[in-house]
């Protein structure tokens, strides 16, 4: 039998196919290509159009916009202040209440848990992950809203009253705490399971080392895991706070949207994305709107940042990326 | 516990052991109990939105559209429809964009202009879905109105770094044995793109996009300024026309003074929930199966 | 074999793919206006339950069916500029700057209405608890905080108001009834009139944000101890207690269809624009209410449009008015009627 490989094949049919595979190639690799380029021209897109319908407010306020705190419609004088304070404010609050827990779940799910508490749990996990913010704000506004203004409330201004953070009691569900309580619901289940990831990609000679030397499994946790895993952890810690940041709709739903500039967690508030929910349809005048264009401006510069941040300190720990 | 058997090999335990003893018990203690208190506090939430949701759920909620102002009853028919309509658009819209930019990135571009697709997805990832709201409103919606499908772009604004990022992942995955197989067997490039590499993949693509499509489902921000104005008691096909979604109909109801309609939004936030919690579940199932699968190949 | 079909498939499915993103595209290129038996409106969240009823009613009329969303005046007066909508609808009537910026707009006056002043108050009274607008404003600038206040204590003799401290509720959104309300209160205060003024958007000092008047009696009605403004017709149809508000005779009134009456009789003079102010009215009517609205409806007056929209408002202001009654809408007196149709007239394609 012949060897197909070695029969030349007919000059015309050679090169007939020879064309073809050209041609595919070629359009595949363009196709995909054109793709790839309409990827980079939209992130441009955005950015461009943010700026330019931002650019009437940044031409009369400037950068001083930025650490100006009145916001009134009467006057038309904008400024972003309070809502950048209370973003910050809110999203690391609830940044450090979720980061830790989240630890410890990822912590429990990768070393602690039982096999079969691992498989449900976890899904459970991920499960919550998935609930649309909407869902958490509709929670968020008629569940725990009566709980932090009737509980809650009272309960911590009585005990910590003394500190800035609980001065008063709350007026009203619609506070500062009650978003904070929501936003760490929201990004507790992702980190959680990015943690967890991080933890089981560990690889166990390491672990089964420490352990052979010696140390307990708290030390173990301590010596081996969490240094292994530090920058991962630091950045899924990011992705959450990234994810904080920009949300809109639930925070909307429970801060009261009034804004002040206050250590008080029992006073309502007002965040950056919120914000632009609650008046970009309403606004009242040309200046308005882009005022809130400069305000997604400056949330969107925020949120590139943090999820630049965590991007560098990932692509060293090459951990999956769900956010 | 091992460490315990070294560290008291003949001796009775010292302070200095029992002390390190006390701290693992403490520390393993305390990070169960922190799971604990959080996973319950987490699953509490859950458990009560499908409580509340369970309990207003009935059929009307899907045969009927919501009522003129002041009456009671009604459902979120329209909502439902839409919802789909607007998903399935954005998703027809971000799943070929999204596939072939990652096929550009995993198979032709070198590693310059990968890089550089990378960056612009993940950066597009990072912007927040509100800011795609205003975004397609000023571009899409001023001057012409509201429209379903402006909505679906926007939608698929949020869709197409979720797609196009776990499609870069999975065919990262396809070996490369299986590349330099075809090659030798005299076949091109694009042939081995799309009938060896793709095909092996296909699945994994498949339920990545799953997950984008339950993420879309439930985000209301991109199309509060796309699609918020609506025929409230009609069902809409026309994608011209701006569309109910469920979403928005949650974040509307939720500030009811009304409590039948805050009931309403238990209901829609149940169906919802469900949708996006089946189709997220089953989606990272099959994904960590094949993952599994393609790793050991 | 089965290799081939995964392979023919596979390429099916892309190519399937492929075509959807051709198709998607080309939708997304012929965008076409809204057409064909529908109109579409946005704004005041004040007038919605009105407008509510006209959608009810008037696709049997005439087979057009309206579309309208309450995102608050300010958003109407938006949309309408934008051209997003057909309509807009706004409490608040256009600043000069809107008005430049919404190039060719008119107004209409097209229902009538009072913003109540509702509370969430567990008392002894059963007659509607009894305010002033100069307390109101002062509630509003938050130099009154509790309910058992001197101020509101003397306005109501004989009744136990507890120590618990009020939250004032206003709308985050741009809003009419915002405008309504400041208008009164900036009218009766000068005070409130030098620190907050009249606004869609007044920046209150204290208070919670509620997204529309359906949102403001959301929080109201889940709030002890809060008090908020919105239609009338959001109270009646929320079982939502209502304050007395005491007019510039001395009579303390709640908003129904005879004081709404009342206060829009005692202005005579409606002028030429459209743009009609009847809160405070002066002491001649006894029986008025304080914070009564007309509420407009905007149109473009050059739109392709312009015979659908002429029906619809001109039904809208004679067949429907009717409808409103049972929400406490007064159907718009004659000489307002008038003007309205005399501006009408001048919206053409």
């Amino acid at each position: 039998m012949d060897d197909p490989i070695a029969t030349p094949l007919p000059d015309s049919l050679a090169s007939r196919r020879g064309l073809r595979d050209r041609f595919g190639d070629t359009s595949l690799r363009s196709i995909s290509g054109l793709a790839a380029v309409g990827v980079i021209a939209l992130i441009t897109l955005i950015i461009y159009e943010v700026l330019d319908q931002a650019r009437p407010s940044i031409r009369i306020f400037g950068i001083s916009f930025i650490w100006h705190q009145t916001w009134n419609a009467v006057t038309n004088q904008y400024g972003a202040l309070d809502f950048l304070v209370a973003t910050l404010y809110v999203t690391g609050l609830a940044v450090l209440l979720a980061a830790p827990v989240a630890i410890a779940i990822g912590l429990y799910l990768s070393e602690l848990a039982p096999g079969g508490v691992r498989g449900v749990v976890g899904s459970l996990v991920e499960m919550l992950a998935a609930i649309p913010s909407v869902v958490l704000g509709l929670w968020g506004i008629l569940v725990l809203g009566p709980v932090v203004h009737n509980e809650f409330g009272p309960w911590l201004n009585d005990v910590l009253g003394w500190t800035p953070f609980f001065a008063t009691r709350p007026i009203s569900g619609s506070t500062m705490f009650t978003a904070v309580l929501v936003l760490t619901i929201m990004i507790v289940p992702i980190t959680a399971a990015i943690s967890r990831d991080l933890f089981l990609q560990v690889p166990p000679d390491i672990k089964e080392g420490a352990i052979g030397l010696g140390l307990t499994r708290w030390e173990m946790v301590r010596g081996v895991m969490l240094p292994y895993t530090r920058g991962g952890l630091i950045s899924a810690v990011l992705l959450g706070a990234g994810r904080a940041l920009g949300e809109a709709i639930a925070v909307t739903q429970v801060i009261g949207t009034t804004a002040h500039l206050t250590a008080n967690l029992f006073e309502t508030g007002d965040t950056l994305a919120s914000r632009i929910a609650a008046q970009y349809q309403a606004a009242a005048s040309n200046l308005q709107v882009a005022s809130l264009f400069y305000l997604g401006v400056i949330l969107l510069a925020i949120s590139l940042i943090v999820n630049f941040a965590a991007l560098l300190i990932v692509r060293r720990y090459d951990i999956a990326q769900r956010v | 516990m091992e460490a315990s058997g070294v560290a008291s090999i003949s001796l009775k335990s010292t302070g200095r052991s029992r002390r390190r003893q006390r701290t693992n018990h403490v520390a393993q203690g305390a990070s169960i109990f922190a799971a604990f208190l959080a996973i319950g506090v987490l699953a509490l939430v859950v458990i009560s939105v499908l409580l509340r949701g369970l309990k207003a759920l009935n059929l009307d909620l899907f045969t009927k559209n919501q009522v003129t102002y002041g009456e009671t009853g009604g459902g979120i028919a329209n909502g439902l429809v839409g919802t789909a309509i607007m998903v399935a658009i954005a998703t027809a819209i971000a799943l070929p964009i999204g596939i072939l930019a990652a096929v550009y990135v995993a198979e032709f571009g070198g590693n310059r202009v990968a890089r550089v697709v990378k960056l612009a997805l993940d950066v597009l990832n990072g912007v927040p879905s509100i800011v795609v709201g205003i975004f397609a409103y000023a571009l899409l919606v001023v001057g012409s109105g509201y429209a379903a499908w402006k909505a679906s772009v926007a939608l698929a604004i949020v869709m197409l770094p979720l797609v196009a990022r776990s499609t870069i992942e999975v065919l990262r995955l396809v070996p490369d044995a299986l590349r330099y197989g075809s090659y030798a067997l005299g076949i091109s490039k694009w042939r081995t793109v799309l009938f060896v590499v793709m095909p092996s993949a296909i699945g994994s693509v498949m339920t990545g996009a799953t997950l984008a499509v339950a993420r879309a489902a439930g985000e209301t921000a991109p199309l509060l300024f796309t699609t918020s104005i609506f025929l409230p008691n009609q069902i809409e096909t026309d994608p011209h026309h701006a569309m109910a979604a469920v979403p928005l109909l949650i974040l509307f109801d939720s500030e009811s003074p009304d409590a039948s309609l805050n009931n309403q939004a238990w209901a829609a936030a149940f169906v919802l929930m469900i949708f996006v919690l089946v189709l997220s579940l089953t989606a990272r199932y099959i994904l960590a199966r094949r993952e599994r699968k393609l790793r050991a190949r | 074999m089965s290799f081939s079909i995964t392979r023919r498939t596979s390429s099916l499915l892309v190519s399937a793919a492929l075509l959807a993103g051709c198709v998607a595209a080309s939708a997304t290129a012929s965008q076409s206006k809204h057409t064909g038996g529908q109109l579409v409106g946005a704004g005041s969240t004040f007038v919605q339950p009105l407008v509510s009823q006209w959608q009810a009613a008037y696709p049997s009329v005439n087979g057009t069916n309206i579309v309208y969303q309450p995102i608050g005046s300010g958003g109407g007066i938006q949309a309408i500029t934008n051209r997003t909508v057909d309509f807009g609808a706004s409490d608040a009537p256009l600043t000069s700057d809107q008005a430049t910026n919404c190039k060719g707009c008119i107004e209409i006056p097209w229902a009538l209405g009072g913003t109540s002043v509702m509370v969430n108050l567990q008392t002894n009274a059963h007659a509607p608890l009894h305010i002033t607008g100069p307390v109101l404003a002062r509630i509003y600038l938050g130099q009154i905080t509790s309910w058992d206040d001197p101020a509101i204590k003397a306005l109501n003799p004989g009744i136990s108001l507890p120590s618990e401290k009020i939250t004032p509720v206003y709308r985050s959104d741009g809003s009419g009834t915002s405008y309504n309300i400041t208008d009164y209160l900036s009218s009766v205060s000068p005070a409130f009139k030098s620190k907050i003024g009249l606004s869609t958007q007044p920046p209150f000092p204290v208070g919670v944000g509620g997204k529309g008047s359906s949102g403001v009696a959301g929080v109201v009605k889940n709030t002890a101890g809060a008090i908020g403004y919105a239609d009338i017709a959001y109270a009646v149809t929320n079982h939502i207690q209502v304050m007395a508000v005491r007019n510039a005779a001395g009579k303390y009134t709640t908003p129904g269809i005879k004081s709404i009456t009342a206060a829009s009789a005692a202005f005579k003079n409606v002028g030429t624009t459209g743009e009609v102010h009847i809160v405070n009215p002066p002491k001649s009517a006894p029986t008025a209410y304080p914070i009564s609205t007309y509420t407009y409806v905007i149109l473009p007056q050059t739109t392709q449009n312009a015979s659908a929209l002429r029906t619809f408002v001109f039904w809208a202001l004679t067949k429907g008015q009717p409808l409103g009654v049972k929400l406490r809408y007064v159907p718009i007196p004659k000489p307002v009627l008038v003007l309205a149709e005399k501006l009408l007239k001048t919206v053409h394609s």
